[in-house]
C-alpha cells in the first residue's frame, strides 16, 4: 500500500485536499494501531534555517501534529530544549535506533568543514561535514530539505566562498529524497514525511523529487497563462499580467505553487505580481539569475 | 578555582553559536561568543544584478528575511535616487510589522520558554537542568500556549504573504515599496488576522512573560552588560504621520543623542578575516575570510559606534523611545520583546488605516550607466541592520552587511572592548557548572541570529573591562 493514492497530479481537489487526506489517513492508521511513530533527526547545516521556520508554517498537518503524533523529533538545533554537550549527546544517541534524517543547509567543505561547526563532541568541534556523513550513513531514509541541501543553493552561490555542496555530494551512495525550494514549502516536507511514515517512500522522479509535489511545470498551470498565450506581458513588477518578460522561471520550474500556493494558500510570488525566481529548481540561484529583468526579450549588446 | 565552560551548540537560536566562558569562585570572569558558520554573502553579491539583491540577501536569514529585503531596497533607492511614495512605505512597513510579530512570538515561545518551563513530555523538550520553578498549573497553561502560539505565528506569516507572496523569503518588498496593492479584501483580511494576533499578544504573551519573570526575579539583575543602546530608527519620520515608534538615537554615558551613521566602523582584530585595514568604515573595505587566523575566534566581525560596542534590539528601542524605563537586564530584554510586539501590532493597525486602495507604487527602474552607491539603514526585529552597496556597469561591485546580531554578538576588538553579549555574561553567578543554564538564558534574551558566524578557542590577551554606563 504505497505510491498512487489518487494524489498524483493533476490534483483534482481543492487547496488542502491532499494534505487533509494524508492527515486523515495518518489518524486512521494510528487509531488502528499500526502507526508506529518513527524517530526524526532534523539537522541544520550551512544555510539560513529558513526551512524549519517554513515547517512551523505548516497546516494540515501542522508542526504540533508532527511532533506529537507523527514522529519523535530527537534533534533540532532550532527547537530542542537541550543545549551544548547534552544536545550533541542526543544526536549521537539517536543513531542507536532507526531514524529518518532530514537535512537543511549545504555541506561546507572548506578547511575540512570548519566553516560550519554545528556542535562539540568529546572536546572537538563537530563539523556539518562530519555530521552529514556520520548520520547519512546510518539513517533509514534521508530527506534533503530546501535548495541548499538538494544542490548547494544560495550557500553555494558563486564564488562559493565556503565551498558548500549539496548533501548528495558527501553521500554519493545513498538514495536521497530531494525537496528543493527556498525555502521548502511546508506541505512538500510534511506531506513527504507523512508518506514515509504511513506508506514508505513516495514515488519520485529521476532526480529524487516526490512526484506528488514536483511533477508539473508552474507555467502549465499558471493562472496567468492566458495572458502568455495572448502575448500580454507585464512591463514592471506589480502588473497583473504574464511576468515572462520580467524573467519569470515558471516555464522551467516544477512545483504545485500555482494550485496550492504558500502560507496556507493565501498567496504566492506570481500572485504578488512578481516573477517566479525558480527557487525550487536545481541550479537555483546562479542558473536562475537575473531574478528581475526589465524585458528579457530586449536586445542586450555586451552580455 | 577556575573552570572553563563551553556551550556548543547554543540551541534555540537561528544559526550556530559557541559560548566559551571562564568561571572563578562561581562567577563568570571571561566570556567569548563565537559565530560558527560562514557563507560569504558580500562576496557572492559581486557582479550580480543590483535588483537581485532584494531577494538574494533575504537568504541570509530564515526567521528575519523580510528585514534584509527592507535594507537592500532602501540601499537601492538611495543609489538610484528613488523616493518611494508614502503609500509604498506604508505597505512595505506593514510587511515588516508582520515579520516583527512572527519573530517575537516564535522567539518567546519556541526559543525562550523552554529555558524556564518544562513543556509536556516529548523528546524535543527533554532538558538537562532542574531549575524549573513555575508551578504545575501554570506550567500546563504555558505549555498549551507554546502550541497555541504556533498557530498565531503562522498567521503572522500568512499576513506577510498576503502582501509579500510568500514567507519566509518574500517577493513583495522591492524598490519603491511593494509589488502588491491594498485592496478592500487585502485590508480587511489583514485587519481580521491582526485582531486575532493582537488578542493573543495582549491576553497571553505579555502575561506569560511576566509570569516567567515572577519566578525568576534574579534575571532582572543578570545579563545587563554595557548599557550602551542604539537604534537606526523604526517606523519613523513619515511625512504625514511623523514617528510612530522611535527616531535614530543612541544612549551612552554621555546621555541620549541623535544617531550619526558616519560613526560606524567595523573591526576584524579577533575575527576570522583578513583585509587591508583592521578597522574600516562600512563602505570602504570588504575583508576576506581566513579561518586559520590565529588571533581570531569568531566569524562575526566587531562593529563599533564611535569606537564603542552598542546593544541593539527591542529593549534598546523601547528605552530610547521612552516607552520602557525599568532597566537593562536579561529579563528586561525578554519583557521588552513582548511589549514591543503589542506596540508593533498597534503601529500596523495605524498604517492599515492610512492605505489608499489600488495605489500602484511600482515603476520600471533603470540603472545608472556609470557608478553609484547607496546605503539602507533600518531597525529590524533584532536591532539596527545596514546594507551598503556600490554599482558599476549596472552590476553590484561592492556589498557590505552589518546585522543586528553582529552588534550584539561581536568578538572583542583591538581596543579591548568585549562584544555586547560577552560583556552581558561578565559576573554572572553559575550555580552548577555542569548545568550552566544561566548562560543560555542571558544570551537568548538578545535573540541571537548567527547568520554570518564562527569558532576555535584561543587563550587571548587579558581583556580590560571598561564600564561605559
Amino acid at each position: 500500500m504505497r505510491g498512487n493514492q489518487g494524489i498524483l497530479p493533476p490534483e483534482p481537489m481543492t487547496n488542502d485536499a491532499v494534505a487533509e487526506r494524508l492527515v486523515r489517513a495518518a489518524r486512521r492508521s494510528k487509531d488502528m494501531g499500526r502507526f508506529q511513530k518513527q524517530n526524526l533527526v532534523y539537522l541544520e547545516l550551512n544555510g539560513c534555517s529558513g526551512n524549519i521556520i517554513s515547517l512551523l508554517n505548516g497546516r494540515n498537518p501542522d508542526f504540533a501534529y508532527m511532533v506529537n503524533d507523527m514522529v519523535n523529533l530527537r534533534y533540532s538545533n532550532s527547537l530542542m530544549a537541550a543545549e551544548g554537550a547534552q544536545a550533541t549527546e542526543k544526536l549521537f544517541e539517536a543513531m542507536n535506533e532507526p531514524f529518518i534524517l532530514a537535512v537543511e543547509g549545504a555541506v561546507s567543505l572548506r578547511d575540512e568543514g570548519m566553516y560550519n561547526v554545528i556542535g562539540m563532541h568529546n572536546g572537538s568541534p563537530l563539523t556539518g561535514l562530519e555530521a552529514a556523513r556520520m548520520l547519512g550513513e546510518k539513517a533509514d531514509t534521508i530527506l534533503a530539505v530546501g535548495a541548499c541541501a538538494t544542490h548547494g543553493g544560495v550557500s553555494a552561490a558563486r564564488p562559493n566562498p565556503s565551498e558548500s555542496v549539496g548533501l548528495q555530494s558527501v553521500l554519493p551512495d545513498r538514495e536521497l529524497i530531494k525537496l528543493p525550494g527556498c525555502p521548502v514549502n511546508p506541505r512538500w516536507f510534511l506531506g513527504t514525511l507523512a508518506h514515509i511514515v504511513l506508506y514508505g517512500k513516495p514515488d519520485t522522479d529521476s532526480l529524487g523529487r516526490p512526484l506528488m509535489f514536483y511533477s508539473t511545470l508552474i507555467h502549465d498551470r499558471c493562472p496567468r497563462r492566458p495572458f502568455f498565450d495572448r502575448g500580454i506581458f507585464a512591463e514592471k513588477l506589480g502588473d497583473p499580467t504574464c511576468l515572462f518578460k520580467l524573467g519569470c522561471r515558471g516555464p522551467v520550474t516544477r512545483t504545485d505553487c500555482p494550485t496550492k500556493e504558500w502560507n496556507s494558500g493565501v498567496n504566492w510570488p506570481i500572485g504578488a505580481n512578481t516573477p517566479c525566481i525558480g527557487c525550487a529548481q536545481f541550479g537555483f540561484p546562479d542558473a536562475m539569475e537575473p531574478f528581475i529583468s526589465y524585458d528579457t526579450t530586449r536586445v542586450v549588446e555586451d552580455e | 578555582m577556575s573552570k572553563r565552560i563551553v556551550v556548543n551548540p547554543l540551541t534555540r537560536i537561528s544559526g550556530f553559536m559557541e559560548v566559551d566562558v571562564k568561571v572563578e569562585n562561581g562567577q563568570v570572569v571571561d566570556a567569548q561568543t563565537k559565530g560558527n558558520m560562514f557563507r560569504g554573502f558580500e562576496q557572492m553579491l559581486m557582479g550580480r544584478s543590483p535588483f537581485d539583491a532584494v531577494y538574494f540577501t533575504q537568504r541570509i536569514c530564515g526567521i528575519c528575511s523580510a528585514a534584509h529585503s527592507m535594507a537592500s531596497s532602501l540601499a537601492l533607492e538611495d543609489a538610484l535616487n528613488i523616493e518611494p511614495m508614502e503609500q509604498g512605505r506604508y505597505l512595505r512597513d506593514i510587511i515588516h510589522c508582520c515579520e516583527f510579530l512572527q519573530n517575537h512570538i516564535r522567539h518567546f515561545y519556541q526559543y525562550t520558554l523552554p529555558d524556564f518551563v518544562k513543556i509536556e513530555q516529548n523528546p524535543l523538550f527533554q532538558a538537562d537542568h532542574t531549575d524549573f520553578r513555575v508551578p504545575a498549573a501554570a506550567t500546563a497553561q504555558l505549555s498549551r500556549h507554546y502550541f497555541e502560539s504556533l498557530t498565531i505565528s503562522r498567521r503572522c506569516h500568512e499576513m506577510l504573504a498576503i502582501l509579500g507572496g510568500k514567507a519566509p523569503h518574500n517577493h513583495g518588498v522591492f524598490v519603491g515599496g511593494v509589488t502588491t496593492k491594498a485592496t478592500a479584501e487585502v485590508v480587511a483580511g489583514l485587519s481580521s488576522i491582526l485582531t486575532e494576533v493582537t488578542a493573543f499578544i495582549e491576553e497571553k504573551m505579555v502575561p506569560d512573560v511576566y509570569e516567567i519573570a515572577r519566578y525568576y526575579p534574579e534575571y532582572y539583575r543578570l545579563g545587563g552588560g554595557y548599557g550602551n543602546l542604539m537604534t537606526y530608527g523604526a517606523f519613523d519620520r513619515y511625512r504625514e504621520l511623523g514617528t510612530l515608534y522611535v527616531d535614530p538615537l543612541v544612549w551612552t554615558r554621555d546621555g541620549k543623542e541623535p544617531f550619526d551613521e558616519r560613526k560606524i566602523t567595523e573591526n576584524i582584530d579577533r575575527a576570522w578575516y583578513r583585509g587591508a585595514k583592521n578597522t574600516y568604515e562600512p563602505d570602504e573595505e570588504m575583508p576576506e575570510p581566513d579561518r586559520k587566523k590565529a588571533s581570531a575566534y569568531s566569524f562575526v566581525k566587531a562593529p563599533r559606534y564611535d569606537g564603542l560596542p552598542m546593544e541593539v534590539g527591542p529593549l534598546a528601542r523601547l528605552i530610547l523611545s521612552g516607552d520602557y524605563t525599568n532597566g537593562v537586564s536579561a529579563m528586561d530584554r525578554t519583557i521588552a520583546r513582548a511589549i514591543e510586539a503589542l506596540k508593533i501590532a498597534g503601529i500596523m493597525k495605524t498604517l492599515l488605516g492610512e492605505l489608499i486602495p489600488d495605489t500602484d507604487v511600482q515603476a520600471e527602474y533603470t540603472l545608472p550607466e556609470t557608478t553609484a552607491q547607496g546605503r539602507g539603514l533600518t531597525d529590524t526585529t533584532r536591532g539596527g541592520l545596514g546594507h551598503w552597496l556600490k554599482l558599476k556597469d549596472r552590476k553590484l561591485s561592492f556589498y557590505q552587511i552589518i546585522t543586528p546580531s553582529t552588534w550584539d554578538f561581536s568578538p572583542a576588538d583591538d581596543r579591548g572592548f568585549r562584544g555586547v553579549g560577552e560583556e552581558a555574561l561578565m559576573g554572572t553567578p553559575v550555580q552548577n557548572p555542569d548545568e550552566p543554564v544561566e548562560i543560555g538564558r542571558i544570551l537568548r534574551s538578545f535573540d541571537p541570529c548567527m547568520s554570518c558566524a564562527t569558532h576555535v578557542s584561543v587563550s587571548g590577551k587579558p581583556v580590560k573591562t571598561i564600564r561605559v554606563f
